[in-house]
Formats: C-alpha cells, structure tokens, sequence
C-alpha cells in the first residue's frame, strides 16, 4: 500500500487507570482480514462456512483506511482483552466472557 | 417532485436496504407508495445453532455497504435525491443494530441527510397497512423477537396483548434447533413444511393468559417430547390412536396448531373490544399459511377479512423502514446524532404517530 500526502490515518486513545495511544503505521502491510474480526471460534467450530468476510480494501484512500482501521481494531481489541484479564486476576475473579468484551469494543468504533 | 427515503433494517439476523417513493401529497387508498427497491441478506447458522450478537453484528458490518449500492441501483435513484436516511433504532439485538446505526450515521453525514430512527414494530405495521390497504386493522405482530396484538388509537399504537415470556417464532425456531433440521431459508418455514405432513394432535399446554400468552412452558414442554421420541423412551403421548408412533411431524403440527390457537384467541379478543373487523398479520411468522388460515376462519365468523402480505414485507425488511420513517419525516420527525443512539427495548405504544389523526 502507498501512502500520500492526504492518507487519511486514523488513531484511538484509552484512557483509565493506565493510559494508551493506538495508532498505525502505514508503512507496514495492512488488510481487512484481521485477527479479532473473523467469526466465533464457536460458529465455527459448529459448522459454519464463512460467506461474510469483508471484501479486500482496493489501494485507494478509503480503502486503505479500512484496512488500517481493522489493524487499529485489533490492537483495541487485544489491549481490551488483557486488560480484563489483568482485572479479573486483581479482583480474584474468573475471565470475563472475551466474546462479549469484544462486543462492547466494537459497539464503541 | 416525490419523497424518496433510504431504509436500513438490521435488528435481527436480516440486514435489508430499501428505497420508497412517496408522492407529494399524504399518502391515502388512492395515492399509494412506490417501492424502488428492497434488498435483504440473512445470516444464516449451521443447523442446531441460533444467531450470536457477534457473529450477527459482522455478517451486517461487511454486507451494508454492498446492499446500499444495490439498493440504490436497482431503485435507480441518486443520494442527492433522497430525502432522508431511515434506520432501525429499536427494539432488537444490541450489536446488529449498532453495526446498522453506524452505516446510517455515515451515509447521512457523508451525503448531509436528515436521520429518522424507526421503530421495527411501527414500520412492520405501516409496510403492512400500506401493502394490503388495511385502514384500521387489528394487528397482529408475529416474529423471531415480538408476539404483539396491537390496535390504534389516538395517535399511538397500543399494546392489547403480548407475550409474557417468548415470542412465537423464537419458540418455533428454538424447536427447530431441537430437532436440528436446517436454518435455511428459515427454521420456521422448515417446521410449517412439516407440520403440513402432520396428522396426529399431540395435547399441549394452552397457556392464555387474559390477554397475553406464554410460550417458554410449552417450548419446553415439546422438547421434552422430542428428545423423548429421539431417544425411543416410553411416553403415551407419543402413541397415536392407533397405536402407531408419533412423528417429528406431528410435533410440528401438534406446536403449531396450539400456539396458532392462542394468538387466534387473543385477536379475536381484540377485536370484539376495539369493533373491529380487520385483522392484519406482519412479522415474520406472518407468512405462516397455517396461521393466515386459522386467522382467516375466526375473522370470517365474525365477518370480517384478514390482510397479510408475502415474505419480502413479513420478514424483516429495509423498505418498511423507509416508509415508517418517511411517513414521520414529512410530519417533521428528525432524529439527531445524538439521539440516534439504539436501544433494545422500545416498545410499540412508545411512538407518538403524528402522521395519523383519525
């Protein structure tokens, strides 16, 4: 993918008891298949064939931006994932369902 | 020149897209709305699987986009044209509607349109009085989400009777889950094709109650059936008369015809009280022939008609939402980003109908 002038970049920020900026780097390859948004491991392993997956970004501004926006979303939501992992171990609790943490992620794009 | 409205449904496992076309002056018997298009694609699971929020939201995600330019081409109408972007902003699963609200606010911001927020049921009964020309019908609201019966009056659409527990067809669906029979193109169009080939009636729990029904209890109550017929257990309610055993199909059958039999009753209850001699049936259970024609027998006695549409306007659909949402557009109703937030819960009588003042 290149990159211009008016490459349009986006960023997310969390901000809690610990602090994080997420951001791309447009030099690196990028796609739309990333690795939180495919299906359910559980649709999956019942037999599911998948016929939703997004479509290929083409190498245009937009496209490149919804690619970068799923690499964006995947760091989110692994960051999300372990910081519930980290609470429930602080709060001596079991995991937190990671299928609806993601949900609530994805509900906030 | 006409109203044109664009509409996004995604408040289950069916995203459609749809564009209407009103004409100028207030929609009446003899001045009828112009579907453009109505597109729609499902999500289907594997059989014995229902639809996850997650998965569901994604299938709606990566399809929206795709469905709008269809919606559009095939309507063959430019965004610049259009009037306003209607969505479904409830009730329904969280996530599906979330992945279809984000859709709306970004085609409504990129082609700087006005948003309407739409309630299913409300477009489900608009789409409905539109299609058949029902003027006042009794409704009843039948799907995978809602069991409703609904009448009109002043300005809002009022909840009669309705579900304490599930809704028919996820009771229809979660049985057909039970006997692992395929989701495509519907769990419940599956079990009617079977319960035609039914002829034994398996007793049931009728579970009326005043104006309002239960269903979980007799879900439950015919998966134990099931299972019992599955695993070759004896059970004297799987031996017919003639001593011959019970069949899948006569458990579909048996289900049918008691749920069916409930919300005839109730209807027909809602008739008497409000006068009324119509009675139009919407949702996706609607296009049931069994439940049209039982339906179809209580309004005869009390000579009356029944009204109900075919499967591009009883299932969940993008062009209901279009013209609900065009319907409040021209009575002023806009809805702002703020407030396009959605919401699962949002009940029917919730909704001041501004565009009806009979």
């Amino acid at each position: 993918m290149t990159k211009d002038t008016n490459e349009l970049l986006p960023t997310a920020e969390y901000s809690g008891p610990v602090s994080r900026t997420f951001e791309v780097d447009p030099s690196k390859p990028h796609s739309t298949s990333g690795r939180t948004n495919g299906p359910s491991d559980y649709v999956l392993a019942a037999g599911a064939v998948d016929r939703d997956a997004p479509t290929e970004a083409p190498d245009t501004r937009i496209g490149r931006l919804r690619a970068y926006v799923t690499t964006l979303q995947d760091e989110v939501n692994e960051f999300l994932t372990e910081r519930m992992k980290i609470k429930g171990e602080e709060e001596g609790q079991d995991l937190v369902n990671p299928e609806e943490e993601e949900e609530e992620d994805q509900s906030g794009l | 020149m006409p109203y044109y409205s664009l509409g996004l449904e995604g408040s289950a496992n069916k995203l459609g897209v749809g564009v209407i076309e009103h004409p100028l002056e207030k929609i009446a018997a003899h001045n009828h709305a112009n579907v453009l298009s109505n597109v729609r694609d499902t999500y289907v699971t594997p059989p014995g699987e229902g639809f996850l929020p997650r998965d569901t939201a994604r299938h709606h995600r990566n399809w929206v986009v795709r469905l709008i330019k269809q919606a559009l081409q095939e309507a063959n109408i430019r965004p610049d044209q259009l009037n306003c972007i209607c969505f479904t902003q409830g009730p329904g699963m969280g996530a599906p509607l979330q992945s279809v609200v984000i859709a709306a606010r970004t085609i409504a911001q990129m082609w700087d349109l006005p948003l309407v927020g739409v309630n299913h049921c409300i477009g489900h009964i608009e789409m409905g009085r539109e299609i058949t020309g029902a003027t006042n019908p009794v409704v009843l609201y039948v799907s995978g989400g809602n069991t409703q019966v609904i009448a009109y009056s002043r300005q809002r659409y009022r909840i009669f009777g309705e579900t304490l527990d599930i809704a028919v067809g996820n009771c229809l669906d979660r049985f057909a889950r039970t006997l692992r029979i395929p989701n495509a193109p519907s769990p419940g169009y599956n079990i009617e094709q079977l319960a035609k080939k039914g002829r034994h009636l398996v007793e049931l729990p009728y579970t009326v109650k005043g104006m309002d029904l239960s269903m979980s209890g007799i879900l439950e109550y015919v998966d134990s059936l099931a299972h019992d017929l599955f695993q070759g257990k004896k059970n004297k309610q799987l031996i017919r008369a003639d001593g011959s055993k019970v069949t899948v199909e006569d458990l579909c059958f048996s289900l049918q015809e008691c749920i069916f039999a409930m919300l005839v009753e109730i209807t027909e209850r809602a008739m008497a009280h409000v006068g009324s001699r119509e009675v139009l049936i919407v949702g996706g259970v609607g296009c049931n022939e069994r439940l049209q024609e039982m339906m179809g027998m209580m309004a005869k006695d009390r000579n009356g008609s029944i009204y109900a549409t075919d499967e591009r306007f009883c299932i969940d659909n993008g062009i209901m939402i279009a013209h609900a949402g065009l319907l409040a557009f021209r009575t002023g109703t806009r809805t702002s980003l703020g407030q396009s937030v959605c919401t699962q819960r949002f009940r029917t009588d919730e909704v001041f109908v501004s565009w009806r003042d009979d």
